[in-house]
């Protein structure tokens, strides 16, 4: 576990404060980097950069409750046994960054529970400070549900996972609706672009350094930027017909104990969401779990009436009821047993844009807390709701579903009434198949979705549902069913949908370890569900997203699988579908494809350090074009790292353009390194400028550099030694430099 | 197309360079790449990067000429390797002409689009040509024949009693051979 002592020792350095010209006159900081590498752990917890949260580290891990820290599973592996060992020694520490992406990708596709509250509840709520209602307060819980959830999969195997979660989505409020695609297609991208730009901004001070968590024994772990900008864009998508990942699989109908006439109320509010204002669209399945809670106040009412009330709510709406026991009291920092709210995890680019004023910036300062018993409740409550009501309902449909649904189409008869279907002969469908085509006729081309019930949407649902309860074999199999169906009925977007997450539940799922050949069918998967999505639909997010997917599951993947990955990201390149800055992150991420790959064992070749190299150097020259001296350097000390290997032991490159570049690079994002600092390190900045007209004479730069890269075949020469002595290596480097 | 062609030592220094284009369909031997003239170090950093390839072809094949091993989609340069008994590698890269239509969304490429003329006209008639497609038995073929011609030659540079090994090789003559060859085959 990480222990809350680790996050405390993030913070600056004294000797790295801005007046101190000493770190100032390097181009690579050794300081910075091995301040930062401390803090990986902390980082790993609290993956946004720019909040350090000591007090929520510190505070949650006294809670009674097992792995009780909101985010501390969330970062290991997803499968148990990693999860167990991965934090235990060192050398295993290194399958942390691609597990915890991976685990990222999976927590992203979660179930979605609609939250409908009273307006008395709501009115609770908002006392101890959530304007949003009691949504707002439980939204953050549900991101991590404490301790194992047990999903059984079709088959009939249970898995315990420690990392599952819920979104809770407000169905009073906007959140289901679909952006409107007239606001401009790419407009979501823009705002992961502004979202990234923000971040920078706000992190961009003289302490930019420490925002790159690498070189844990050599295994740069994913930067946060990067960690950050896939979170966003995985939480774009709002609810859309063509999949239902965000469509609520349950919604939770909370009353409080002001309420005078309980029962009416909760009737009312069911009536609101099955036929009222609260409708959900008509793409969406209408037929959801309904769970009802009935909040307590601990301060002012009487257990025994809400005891009382909610055994007579048990009797009429069944197991799916919860009281949950609140105190209705403000808690402010100052109370004894204050807990900070945790941050939300998965907010969309426009929440993040638009939504709470800089939440991130001072948590101190606009941080929400709550007593500890109520964050109890709350967390009892979520547990309670997921594992016995949410996890269960979803089981049963997919179990119902595949066997009304599924099997028919599976079995050969399935096959044959679908081939007799599409091809107009006879069957029960007939009379719908005049379209061209032999279109099923179930594809409402004007509206561009189909009804709820029909067998196509099901499937679907049912996918999804296998997907979101991590059945991948299950998931893959019926999307694979669905691919032609969606092509006869040219409903494109969910043909795109379909291969892409039929490609992604291949990827995933852990017994289908692929053979190349497997590989091969992935990439064209992938390739057919960029065309559909991009040239068909022009839908560029979800085209970012399936080529994100792509890469960073080929990716994990490891082997040769690297090389697709790279390829699908150089393709997200290509496409233009990436900003300016998320050009930077995707470049760091190719190099970092490349950087996976393991040379043959034994022997010298088989990895593909130069390729990794120069993808870091380009990332450092956008970097530069961008303006973020500090991006660039670490890029550029990364290249310095991978190319130690296949450089001489002088670190001259032996083509003279690429030592002219990288010299050049070099140079510049040292000068604008310390411009950028604007420190009062003149004398030094002085002499950076005399670098630069000796620039042209490239003997005397060169040995320069030769310094520079003399220790690197050093410290990455072996992978085994311990941190310390790289810190020695460091501190030698520094030395040369100077002197 | 435009070629660019290297010889390296085994320790990876360039001995020799060379970049020219197609001389086939009306081509005028003039080497045009994608990338801006500022940026020519692309070219050696992409063949630099192939060496990873090479590094691991060399030991999955038992030929000398290693066919096409590498691809850099982003230019979509072709890197053809050849193998030399001494440890020398010949790398060739290979990049078809941008076509009409992409180069009217790349304004950065205008001046070079404007000197192709009537180039790219002609390129795209000769669709099955050597230059338009790089990966075609075609191209192999010719690319094939160009390696072993200036293997040749290549052998009877080295061994002059003026040459050491490891050394740049600057002869007027190889060089002009080289172009023949390319002139002939490519």
């Amino acid at each position: 576990m990480t222990s809350p002592g680790d996050a405390a020792p993030v913070k600056p350095p004294p000797s790295f404060s801005p007046g101190v010209p000493r770190v100032a006159s390097k181009s690579r900081y050794p300081n910075q980097r091995r301040d930062s590498s401390p803090s990986l752990d902390a980082d790993l917890v609290d993956s946004r950069i720019r909040s350090p949260t000591p007090p929520l580290t510190a505070t949650t891990s006294d809670l009674p409750i097992r792995s009780a820290s909101p985010r501390a599973p969330s970062f290991r592996s997803s499968t148990p046994q990693l999860a167990r060992s991965s934090l235990g020694s060192p050398v295993e520490g290194r399958f942390d960054g691609a597990e915890e992406i991976r685990s990222l990708v999976i927590r992203s596709f979660s179930p979605v529970v609609g939250v409908y509250a009273s307006a008395d509840t709501d009115e609770l709520v908002r006392q101890k400070g959530f304007a949003g209602g009691f949504w707002e307060l439980i939204r953050p819980f549900g991101e991590n549900v404490t301790g194992k959830i047990v999903i059984r999969d079709s088959v009939g195997a249970s898995r315990g996972w420690e990392d599952y979660g819920v979104r809770f989505v407000d169905l009073a409020g906007n959140s289901l609706t679909p952006n409107d695609s007239s606001a401009g297609r790419s407009a979501p991208l823009a705002q992961v672009e502004d979202v990234l730009e923000k971040q920078l901004g706000s992190t961009d001070d003289p302490l930019g350094g420490s925002l790159r968590p690498k070189d844990f024994l050599n295994f740069p772990s994913t930067s946060p930027l990067y960690k950050v900008f896939l979170r966003q864009l995985l939480s774009i998508s709002s609810a859309t017909p063509h999949e239902t990942f965000r469509h609520p699989v349950a919604s939770v109908i909370a009353i409080s104990s002001r309420n005078t006439a309980p029962l009416e109320t909760l009737r009312q509010l069911y009536a609101d969401t099955s036929n009222g204002a609260r409708r959900l669209p008509d793409w969406c399945h209408s037929e959801y779990l309904r769970y009802y809670v009935l909040v307590h106040d601990e301060d002012r009412d009487d257990i025994a009436e809400s005891t009382k009330l909610f055994d007579q709510m048990k009797r009429h709406f069944g197991l799916h009821c919860h009281l949950l026991r609140l105190r209705s009291n403000q808690c402010v920092v100052t109370d004894d047993d204050s807990v900070q709210v945790p941050e939300c995890e998965w907010l969309s680019p426009t929440e993040r844009l638009y939504g709470r004023a800089e939440p991130l910036v001072d948590l101190d300062a606009n941080g929400f807390y709550l007593f500890d018993s109520d964050i109890m409740a709350i967390k009892a409550f979520i547990r309670e709701l997921v594992a016995q009501s949410v996890i269960p309902f979803m089981e049963n449909r997919v179990a119902v579903w595949n066997d009304q649904v599924a099997a028919r189409r599976r079995g050969i008869s399935g096959r044959f009434m679908s081939m007799s279907r599409r091809w107009a002969g006879f069957g029960s469908s007939s009379r719908s198949s005049l379209m061209a085509g032999g279109a099923s006729g179930n594809y409402d081309v004007a509206h561009g979705y189909y009804k709820p019930d029909v067998p196509e949407a099901v499937l679907r649902k049912m996918a999804d549902f296998a997907f979101m309860l991590r059945d991948w074999k299950l998931s893959a199999s019926t999307y694979e069913l669905l691919r032609s169906d969606y092509a006869n009925d040219k409903a494109w977007k969910y043909h795109a949908g379909a291969y892409e997450m039929c490609a992604v539940s291949m990827l995933l799922n852990p017994s289908a370890m692929g053979t190349k050949m497997k590989l091969d069918g992935i990439d064209q998967m992938f390739d057919t569900a960029c065309y559909s999505y991009l040239t068909r639909c022009s839908d560029a997010p979800n085209a970012l997203r399936c080529l994100t997917l792509a890469m960073e599951l080929l990716k994990s993947r490891g082997g040769s699988a690297v090389e697709s990955a790279a390829r699908w990201a150089m393709r997200a390149m290509d496409l233009g579908l990436v900003g300016s800055i998320s050009q930077g992150l995707f470049s760091e991420r190719v190099s970092a494809c490349y950087a996976a790959r393991a040379p043959v064992s034994g022997m010298k070749w088989g990895s593909r350090h130069r390729k990794a190299g120069m993808w870091s150097v380009f990332a450092a020259d956008i970097w530069l074009r961008l303006g973020k001296p500090s991006l660039a350097s670490a890029a550029l000390e990364e290249a310095e790292r991978l190319y130690a290997d296949v450089l001489d032991a002088d670190g001259r490159f032996p083509m003279p353009e690429m030592q002219t570049f990288i010299d050049n690079l070099r140079h510049a994002v040292k000068v604008e390194y310390l411009e950028a600092r604007g420190l009062d390190t003149r004398d030094d900045s002085v002499t950076a400028e005399a670098l630069g007209t000796e620039e042209t004479s490239e003997k005397l730069d060169g040995r320069m550099n030769r310094k520079s890269l003399i220790a690197n075949p050093l410290d990455s020469g072996g992978l085994g030694p311990a941190q310390g002595t790289r810190d020695n290596d460091n501190a030698a480097n520094d030395d040369f430099e100077r002197a | 197309m435009s070629y660019y062609f290297t010889i390296l030592s085994p320790t990876d220094v360039p001995l020799f360079n060379i970049a020219f284009g197609t001389s086939k369909s009306g081509g005028d031997g003039i080497a045009r790449f994608r990338f801006p003239d500022t940026a020519q170090y692309m070219n050696q950093f992409i063949i630099h990067s192939s060496l990873d390839v090479v590094e691991e072809a060399q030991w999955m094949n038992g030929n000398m000429y290693l066919k096409h091993i590498d691809t850099y989609p982003p230019a979509s340069a072709y890197i053809s390797a050849f193998l030399t008994p001494s440890g020398a590698r010949f790398l060739l890269l290979h990049q078809p002409p941008q076509l009409p239509s992409n180069s009217a969304g790349a304004g950065g490429s205008m001046s070079g689009s404007l000197l192709l003329g009537s180039g790219g006209g002609s390129s795209r008639a000769s669709a099955s040509s050597v230059a338009a497609n790089p990966t075609s038995p075609q191209t192999e073929e010719a690319v094939r024949q160009f390696m072993t011609e200036v293997y040749e030659n290549y052998v009877k540079t080295v061994m002059s009693p003026f040459y050491r090994q490891g050394m740049e090789i600057k002869s007027s003559v190889f060089r002009g051979r080289v172009t023949a060859a390319g002139r002939k085959w490519l």
